[in-house]
């Protein structure tokens, strides 16, 4: 199975990519494990994370395509 | 999803196009109220460096979602509020610039007024936009 990641923002800046691809993440803790061993400097930002569009807070399984973002706080306007 | 309808563009709004929306409402002939609100890129001195532009990201397809949620909070709160315009920029915009369009219209001014007021709120506090402050030396800073 593989999971879509998308990086906004200055976690564009930190992840060095706006998008990349995980494979075997079971869960939303999974994937957030990977991804701090990955870019350990990852924890001094401030973000929310989606699930295919919609912020949640939940420990979600994950299934084949979905969609995460990485999301510091919006700054539109 | 349907995707037909962006509210982001490339670019600062142009004039161009906030003449043929407020050209465009002349066929709302009930209503009386017409409030048009537009955020300019701002040239703030950060550390004594100058901000020349701002470049936008945005995550579109929740922008779209958002967008969405927006309208229809605002209609049916404001029962008055007969449409609602909203246009974000992506990309580079320069300061002097124009980066967010709302554009309101309504039976009469009251609600007009409150309805864009609130709509520009929610459009801070839930699209997935972010911006990138660029300095004249060409350096950055995001916001």
């Amino acid at each position: 199975m593989e999971v879509k990641v998308l990086f906004f923002g200055v976690l564009a800046e930190v992840s060095g990519t706006p998008v990349k691809h995980y494979q075997d993440v079971r869960s939303m803790g999974d994937l957030k494990l990977k991804i701090q061993d990955d870019y350990p400097e990852i924890v001094h930002y401030n973000f929310r994370v989606s699930l295919n569009s919609e912020i949640t807070d939940e420990d979600s399984t994950l299934k084949s395509g979905d969609e995460v973002a990485f999301m510091p706080p919006f700054a539109g306007g | 999803m349907n995707m037909e309808k962006t509210y982001l563009i490339k670019g600062p709004v142009s004039q161009e196009i906030i003449s043929k929306l407020i050209a465009r409402m002349g066929v709302k002939t009930d209503c009386g109220g017409l409030m048009l609100f537009l955020g300019q890129v701002r040239a703030d001195e950060i550390d004594g460096k100058k901000v020349k532009a701002i470049e936008y990201s945005a995550y579109e397809e929740m922008v779209f979602a958002e967008v969405e949620k927006i309208k229809k909070t605002i209609l049916s709160e404001f029962e008055d509020a007969k449409s609602i315009e909203i246009i974000h920029s992506s990309g580079i915009v320069n300061a002097g610039e124009i980066s967010l369009l709302v554009f309101i219209s309504a039976g009469h001014r009251q609600q007009a007024m409150l309805a864009c007021s609130k709509t520009v709120e929610m459009i801070k506090e839930n699209l997935p936009v972010w911006k990138k402050e660029i300095f004249e030396d060409d350096s950055h800073h995001w916001k």
